[in-house]
């Protein structure tokens, strides 16, 4: 297999509360994350989903343990800035993260932290811009676009750094249906360029769509697999209050009750293709 | 309990600030910086003219400023307008309380402590001059700039400053980042003072006056606006360092701005109309 883009080896982490007390969230943590995966990271309030995702560029350092990006260790102060341009972060709020008063000023901000000269920017702004289908509201406020539209321009103003990973931190979780909508399919889009996609989310239709999904509880890995495999363990995610896609809920009850019906069903279109060829088996005419 | 009407709380109507107005004129094609520094130097102008004839032609001017980026009149007057009680105010004391300082020309009234003469009538109606023709002016730039130019401008204008360790950039940020939250606070406010009346909670009910009763009635929304506020200050840190965001560090610029041959003509010629104003020896 190729070389991992991220390595993550052996890392435990606390925070510290008031100098004396502290608060241990991840304990010896592993995995490695390829180039060009989409990996989904799961896991119930509180569990360390965050805390991990700010080790990837470096926001938090591991206690013990190392975390590598592309060969580079984020321990390293003077690597900081070319580790945080290869993996852009998107968190939750889709108004905390706008530092500008139009949309082209805030996709430049980072362009500007890390020095792309001006006659470069615009191309650069034009790209990400397009990208993400905002290229219309380049001079707009922030305040008259919707939450899955903001979102788009802070994804614009990670893509135009050219990172080489998208770190997605429950990014679609304030947005409503139509929101999420397209910003998923903004990152599948950019996943199927070759991006390295890691998203935090609690949409299990999301997890469905994702080359593999990492489930974590209290701080370490209990699950890690594709998410076809991952969803038959339901009787394990139940016991971490962890929901399986609707289509998987549905699969498993047909299935007990004929068992020639796949189990193991993750996608609504294959409910419909699997109801589709046992009617055809059984001379039953459907649709 | 009283009916509430909604528009109380709609405070992200009432927001004016950035309230740009594009007609394309040749105001809002200057260069902002130019045009910043036109609006500094007429602004001082304003200030130190005090004949009648000057301030009347510095009000007219700022009026055909209007014209000029195409901008209705009726903006400048609604900003005038919550101005009013102040200016009043303002010539009230003046009249009774400045007449040590303008002492001279003929003497109208003097009567107990009360005196005034011709040079306090004129301060008075100079002062109030001042106010509306600086209303005025403001209005014209703040409609005929957008936020982002004038931050730009502001930001461009103090770059010099950097030799003597002035922190220009991060200066320029803050405003930036200020007046981008503004409308994302007032609808945070908005919220807040919803969710307090529907339990009950009144909001402007007292008479103006009663100023405490008006100040305590707000208190409910100030704790948790503040913790909002620096919930979102942690996120936004977050962001910003997750985009290469080092302060002190040496960045690029995005906006450039390049003054044409018509930006320094009309930088000209304010200062010549400075120049008219101040030393022009007017009879009044
Ligand atoms: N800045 C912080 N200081 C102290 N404790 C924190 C901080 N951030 C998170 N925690 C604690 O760490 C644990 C994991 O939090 P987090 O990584 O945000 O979980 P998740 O994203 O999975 O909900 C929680 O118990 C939370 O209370
Ligand atoms: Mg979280």
């Amino acid at each position: 297999m190729s070389q991992p883009f991220i390595q993550v080896e052996g890392i435990s982490f606390e925070y510290t509360i008031n100098n004396h007390k502290t608060v241990p969230v991840l304990e010896n943590v592993s995995f490695d994350v390829h180039p060009g995966e989409y990996v989904t990271i799961i896991g119930h309030n509180g569990s360390g989903k965050s805390t991990l995702s700010k080790h990837f560029n470096g926001i938090l350092k591991p206690l013990s343990g190392n975390i590598y990006v592309d060969g580079l260790n984020t321990r390293e102060a003077n690597l900081q800035r070319e580790i945080r341009q290869k993996v852009g972060m998107v968190f939750q709020h889709p108004d905390n993260q706008i530092v500008a008063t139009i949309v082209e000023d805030d996709v430049a901000f980072g362009l500007e932290n890390i020095g792309v000269p001006s006659s470069e920017m615009k191309a650069r702004i034009d790209f990400a811009l397009d990208a993400v289908g905002m290229s219309e509201f380049r001079k707009r406020p922030p305040h008259h676009l919707s939450g899955g539209q903001k979102q788009r321009v802070a994804i614009a103003g990670i893509l135009a750094m050219k990172p080489d990973c998208l770190v997605l931190d429950e990014a679609t979780s304030m947005l409503d249906t139509y929101g999420r909508r397209d910003i998923l399919d903004v990152v599948r889009r950019l996943n199927n360029d070759g991006m390295t996609i890691v998203s935090v989310t609690h949409h299990m239709s999301e997890v469905a769509e994702a080359s593999r999904v990492i489930v974590i509880e209290k701080g370490q890995i209990v699950l890690d697999g594709a998410p076809r495999e991952i969803f038959q363990q339901y009787e394990l995610l139940h016991q971490l209050q962890l929901d399986v896609p609707l289509a998987s809920q549905l699969a498993r009850l047909v299935h007990e009750y004929d068992n020639e019906f796949q189990a193991d069903l993750i996608h609504n279109e294959e409910i419909i293709q699997e109801v589709m060829r046992l009617s055809a088996k059984r001379g039953v005419y459907v649709g | 309990m009283r009916e509430i009407a909604s528009f109380e709380f709609e405070l992200t109507r009432n927001i004016t600030i950035g309230q740009y107005l594009p007609t394309g004129s040749l105001i809002h094609r200057m260069d902002p910086r130019i045009k910043l520094l036109a609006f500094t130097i007429l602004v001082i102008a304003m200030a130190i003219c005090d004949t009648y004839v000057g301030n009347i032609i510095a009000l007219a001017f700022a009026c055909y400023l209007f014209y000029m980026s195409r901008i209705p009149i009726s903006y400048g007057l609604s900003g005038v307008k919550p101005a009013v009680p102040f200016i009043l105010i303002l010539a009230v004391l003046q009249l009774l309380f400045y007449s040590e300082i303008a002492s001279g020309g003929t003497v109208f009234v003097d009567y107990g402590f009360i005196l005034i003469t011709s040079d306090s009538v004129r301060l008075v109606i100079v002062s109030a001059l001042r106010f509306i023709e600086i209303i005025f002016l403001s209005s014209v730039l703040t409609l005929s700039t957008s936020t982002t130019q004038i931050t730009h401008g502001i930001e461009s204008l103090l770059r010099p400053l950097k030799h003597v360790k002035f922190p220009v950039h991060e200066f320029a940020l803050i405003i930036t980042i200020a007046i981008r939250f503004v409308p994302t606070f007032a609808m945070e406010m908005e919220k807040m003072m919803k969710a307090q009346a529907s339990r009950g909670a009144e909001f402007g009910t007292g008479a103006w006056w009663r100023i405490i009763q008006r100040t305590k009635d707000v208190f409910p929304i100030i704790i948790p606006l503040f913790n909002v506020a620096m919930a979102r200050a942690e996120d936004l840190v977050l962001a910003m360092e997750s985009r290469c965001y080092t302060p002190g560090s040496e960045r690029s610029i995005y906006t450039k701005y390049k003054a044409q041959n018509m930006d320094y003509m009309a930088l000209l010629f304010c200062v010549l109309f400075t120049v008219l104003l101040l030393a022009f020896p007017f009879p009044y």
